[in-house]
C-alpha cells in the first residue's frame, strides 16, 4: 500500500511542556510558601494570602496544573506516535491549550480571594466547573478524532490508560460539581453531610487514581520502553494491570472515611478493595522495573532512567502505603496526622514529579532537535529532587505518627496527657525539616528551568516533524477465532464503552445504598437548620478554608471523646452542604466547639480570631483581623436560603423575606455579649456570623437531652 | 465497640449481601480476564509490545532477548 507522508504536531507538545514547568514551579513554590506558614505564622499576610487559602491553591496548582499539563505534554506527543497520525485538530490542540491555562489562571485568582466550594481538590467555583468540562470535551474529542483517523490499527496498552482516564476523570468531576448556583459565583452543593462526604471521597480518592495514576502510567509505558529503549517486561501483565486497576480503584474512596460516620458496609468495601488495589498496582510497577531487567548498567550513566527508575519506585511504595493505610487498625492512628501528607506527598514528588522530569528531559532535547544540554546538571537535580523527597517524607512520617501517640496518650490518673496546642508546638521543628525538604527538591527544579532554557535555546523546534506510515487498509470482515483483546484494540469508542462500564459498577454499587440512605439514616428531631447568620458564618468558615486544618468529625475512641465529646452521627450533617468533616488536623477537631467544657465566650472567639496566639499561646494559627473590619454581604441571605430550601433543607416559605431580621437579631445578641466582655465592635461584621457558627457547632445533639433517634 | 456506627448499616435491609456481590463480580471478572489474556498467542504479543518502536530503532539483539523472555 501507498506510503503516506505526515507531520506530527510538535508546538503543542511544547507548549504543554513549557506549561508543565512554569505551573510545576509555581504549585511547588505556593507549597514552600504554605509549608513555612506553619513554622512562622507571621508569614499569612493578608487574608489574600492566609494559609487555609493558599493550601487550595498549592493542591490544585499541583494536581491539575503541574500534573495536569505534563498529562497532555505527555499525551499529545506519545497519542500521535503510537497513532501514528497528527493529532486530529491544530485547533482543538490551541483551544486546548489556552482553555487549560486559562483555567489555572481563574483557579490562581479565586481561590486567594476566597471563592470555593470548600471540597478538597474540588474546590474551584461552579463556573469554572463549567469551563473544565468544555474543555475536557474538546480534549477527548482531540484525542478520539486522532485515535479514529490513525494509521496503527493496534491501541497501544498506554492509549487504554488515556481513554480511562478521560472518561472516568468525566464522570468523575461531573458528579463531584452537582451543585446549585445561588449567585454568579458561588452555590451549594447537591449533596450534604453523609452523602457529601461519600461522593467527596469517590471523587477525591478516583482524583488521585485517574489524575495523578492512570494517565502516568500510560506515560510509563511509552516513555520508560522509549528511554531503554526495549519493549514492556510483559505486555500480559500489562493489559490484567489496566483492567484489575480501574476495576478495583474505583471502589476504595471510603478509606478516606474509617471510624467515621460513613455506614460499616461502605468502610468495609472500601477496605477490602484498597487492600486488593495492592495487587494491580504492583504488577504495574514490577512491569515497569523489569522493562530494565538487562540495562541496569544504564541506569547508573543514564539521568533520565534514574528519574524513572525513583518514579516508578516511588510509585511503588506510595500503592503499598495506601492499602496499609486503609487497614482499620493504621487508619485510627494514621487519619487527621501528617503522616498522610507524607503519603500523598511520596505520591506527588516522587511518582508524578520524577516521572515528568524524566519525560521532559527526554523528550525536550528530540523535539528542538538537539542534545540535553547538561547532563551533570540534570544528574544535580537527580539528586536535589531524591534527597528532597526523603527530607520531606521522613519529618512528616514521623511527626505523623507522634502527633497521634500524643493525642491517644493518657496519664496513670485516666486523663489527657497532653493539651492539643502542646502537640502543635511538637510539630514545629518537624514543619521547618519538611520545608527544608521542599526547599531542595524545588532548587532541583530551579536547575531544570536553566538546563532547558540552554537546552531549548542551543536547538530549533522542529515544528512538523515529518514521519510516514502506510494507511489502514478497511477490514471487512472479522478474522476467524481472532482473538477478544485484539477486536477491542482495534475500536476505541467500544474501549471507553468498556472502561465506562467497568469503572461504574464500582461507583453505583457504593452510591446507590448512601443515596437510599436519606430515608435510613437515623435522623435526630433535634438537628435544626442552621439560622441565616449561623450559615452565613459558616459561609465564612468554607471561604476561609478553616477545614483544611480543623476536622469536624469526632471518631469513636476514647481519647476521642474524652477531648472532643460525643463521637459524631450520620444524622448530625443533614443540612452540611459542603459537609465540613476535614482529613486533617494541624488544629483541633471542632465538632463540638459549641457545647460542653468546649464551648468558649464569644469574646474569647472574638480575641482568638483577631489574635489567635493571645488566646493560646504557640498557636499557629493565623489571624484574621480582617473579619473584624470587614461587614457581612447580607445581600445574599435570602438567595442562600432560597437555595438550601430547593435542597431539601426545611426553611419555611417565604422566610427568606424575614431571614434578614433574624440575623440581625442574633447579631445584635452576640455584640451585646461582646460589650459586657469588653469589646466594641458593630453587629454588621463578618466576626460575628462566624462567632455564631462556631457557638452553634455540635449543640443540636448535646444540649438537649430529650433528643429522640429515629432509626 | 463500633456497634454505634453498625446500627446505621443495619437499618438498610440485605445490606450484608453487598460485599459478598462486589468481591463475586470482581473475582469473576478478574479470572475471566486472566483466562482470555492467557489465551493470547506470544507472537501477537511481542507485536504489541513494539508498537512503540519503528522497528529500526530496536537492535535485533533486543528483539530476540525481549522474544526469549516473552
Amino acid at each position: 500500500m501507498q506510503v503516506e507522508k505526515f507531520y506530527y504536531d510538535n508546538r503543542i507538545v511544547k507548549n504543554f511542556a513549557y506549561a508543565t514547568i512554569i505551573w510545576g514551579g509555581v504549585g511547588m513554590l505556593v507549597g514552600l510558601w504554605a509549608a513555612l506558614q506553619l513554622v512562622f505564622p507571621q508569614l499569612n499576610i493578608t487574608q489574600y494570602g492566609s494559609f487555609g487559602r493558599l493550601r487550595p491553591l498549592h493542591t490544585n496548582a499541583v494536581i491539575f496544573a503541574f500534573v495536569g499539563n505534563g498529562i497532555f505534554m505527555g499525551v499529545y506527543y506519545s497519542l500521535q506516535r503510537l497513532c501514528k497520525a497528527r493529532m486530529y485538530s491544530d485547533k482543538l490542540s490551541y483551544i486546548h491549550f489556552w482553555g487549560w491555562q486559562l483555567i489555572i489562571v481563574a483557579a490562581a485568582i479565586t481561590l486567594p480571594l476566597g471563592l470555593t466550594q470548600g471540597a478538597e481538590y474540588a474546590e474551584l467555583i461552579w463556573p469554572i466547573d463549567v469551563a473544565i468540562t468544555i474543555i475536557w470535551v474538546v480534549f477527548g474529542w482531540n484525542m478520539f478524532g486522532t485515535i479514529i483517523k490513525r494509521r496503527q490499527r493496534h491501541l497501544y496498552v498506554a492509549i487504554w490508560f488515556y481513554i480511562a482516564t478521560f472518561v472516568t476523570v468525566a464522570v468523575l468531576h461531573i458528579v463531584r460539581s452537582g451543585q446549585l448556583p445561588y449567585s454568579w459565583l458561588q452555590s451549594y452543593s447537591w449533596y450534604s453531610g453523609v452523602q457529601d462526604a461519600l461522593v467527596q471521597w469517590w471523587y477525591g480518592h478516583n482524583a488521585v487514581a485517574f489524575f495523578l495514576t492512570t494517565p502516568y502510567l500510560g506515560l510509563m509505558y511509552y516513555f520508560l520502553p522509549k528511554a531503554a529503549n526495549r519493549p514492556v517486561y510483559s505486555y500480559k501483565l500489562s493489559i490484567i494491570h489496566f483492567w484489575s486497576l480501574i476495576f478495583l480503584y474505583i471502589w476504595a474512596g471510603p478509606h478516606h472515611l474509617l471510624y467515621t460516620a460513613l455506614p460499616n458496609w461502605a468502610q468495609s468495601l472500601g477496605i477490602v478493595f484498597s487492600v486488593m488495589l495492592l495487587f494491580p498496582s504492583w504488577g504495574g510497577m514490577i512491569n515497569g522495573l523489569l522493562t530494565l531487567r538487562g540495562a541496569w548498567d544504564r541506569v547508573r550513566d543514564d539521568v533520565i532512567l534514574k528519574f524513572m527508575v525513583v518514579a516508578v519506585t516511588a510509585y511503588g511504595m506510595a500503592t503499598f502505603e495506601g492499602p496499609m493505610l486503609s487497614l482499620k487498625s493504621v487508619s485510627s492512628i494514621s487519619h487527621y496526622t501528617d503522616w498522610i501528607v507524607a503519603h500523598v506527598h511520596v505520591g506527588a514528588l516522587g511518582w508524578n514529579g520524577m516521572l515528568t522530569f524524566g519525560v521532559l528531559y527526554w523528550l525536550l532535547p528530540k523535539i528542538f532537535n538537539t542534545q540535553l544540554y547538561s547532563k551533570k546538571l540534570a544528574s544535580n537535580h537527580f539528586w536535589l529532587a531524591t534527597l528532597g523527597i526523603i527530607f520531606y517524607a521522613i519529618p512528616m512520617y514521623w511527626a505523623g505518627i507522634q502527633q497521634s501517640l500524643m493525642w491517644k496518650e493518657f496519664t496513670d490518673a485516666g486523663q489527657l496527657k497532653y493539651s492539643f496546642l502542646e502537640t502543635v508546638t511538637y510539630m514545629k521543628p518537624f514543619y521547618a525539616m519538611r520545608a527544608l525538604g521542599g526547599v531542595l527538591y524545588l532548587s532541583g527544579v530551579f536547575i531544570m528551568f536553566y538546563n532547558i532554557y540552554k537546552t531549548v535555546k542551543q536547538g530549533k523546534l522542529v515544528a512538523n516533524e515529518e514521519a510516514e506510515a502506510a494507511p489502514l487498509a478497511i477490514i471487512t470482515e472479522k478474522h476467524k477465532g481472532e482473538h477478544w483483546h485484539r477486536v477491542i484494540e482495534r475500536k476505541p469508542i467500544q474501549l471507553m464503552i468498556l472502561s465506562l462500564i467497568v469503572i461504574l459498577i464500582g461507583g453505583i454499587i457504593e452510591m446507590v445504598p448512601t443515596f437510599m440512605i436519606k430515608s435510613n439514616v437515623p435522623t435526630i428531631s433535634s438537628v435544626k437548620p442552621y439560622t441565616p447568620l449561623e450559615l452565613q458564618g459558616r459561609d465564612i468558615y468554607v471561604r476561609e478554608g478553616c477545614y483544611v486544618c480543623h476536622s469536624q468529625m469526632i471518631r469513636p475512641f476514647r481519647s476521642e471523646t474524652e477531648r472532643y465529646g460525643e463521637y459524631s452521627k450520620a444524622g448530625e450533617f443533614i443540612y452540611d452542604k459542603p459537609f465540613q468533616w476535614g482529613s486533617k488536623r494541624t488544629g483541633p477537631d471542632l465538632a463540638r466547639e459549641g457545647t460542653g467544657n468546649l464551648r468558649k465566650t464569644d469574646g474569647w472567639h472574638f480575641r482568638h480570631f483577631r489574635e489567635p496566639s493571645s488566646m493560646s499561646e504557640g498557636s499557629i494559627m493565623p489571624t484574621y483581623p480582617f473579619l473584624i473590619e470587614q461587614k457581612l454581604d447580607t445581600s445574599n441571605t435570602a438567595a442562600k436560603i432560597n437555595a438550601m430550601r430547593k435542597l431539601g433543607v426545611p426553611y419555611e416559605k417565604g422566610y427568606e423575606k424575614f431571614a434578614n431580621k433574624d440575623l440581625m437579631t442574633q447579631a445584635n445578641s452576640i455584640r451585646i455579649n461582646l460589650k459586657i466582655e469588653g469589646i466594641q465592635v458593630p453587629a454588621d461584621r463578618e466576626v460575628i456570623a462566624l462567632i455564631a457558627y462556631m457557638q452553634r457547632l455540635g449543640k443540636d445533639i448535646t444540649n438537649n437531652n430529650t433528643a429522640t433517634f429515629n432509626k | 465497640m463500633f456497634k454505634f456506627i453498625k446500627q446505621y448499616a443495619e437499618t438498610i435491609s440485605g445490606i450484608n449481601i453487598y460485599p459478598m456481590i462486589s468481591l463475586l463480580i470482581f473475582l469473576i471478572f478478574f479470572i475471566v480476564l486472566l483466562v482470555l489474556v492467557k489465551k493470547m498467542k506470544k507472537e501477537k504479543i511481542t507485536e504489541l509490545s513494539n508498537i512503540p518502536f519503528d522497528n529500526e530503532e530496536l537492535s535485533n539483539t533486543t528483539l530476540a532477548k525481549t522474544n526469549s523472555t516473552l
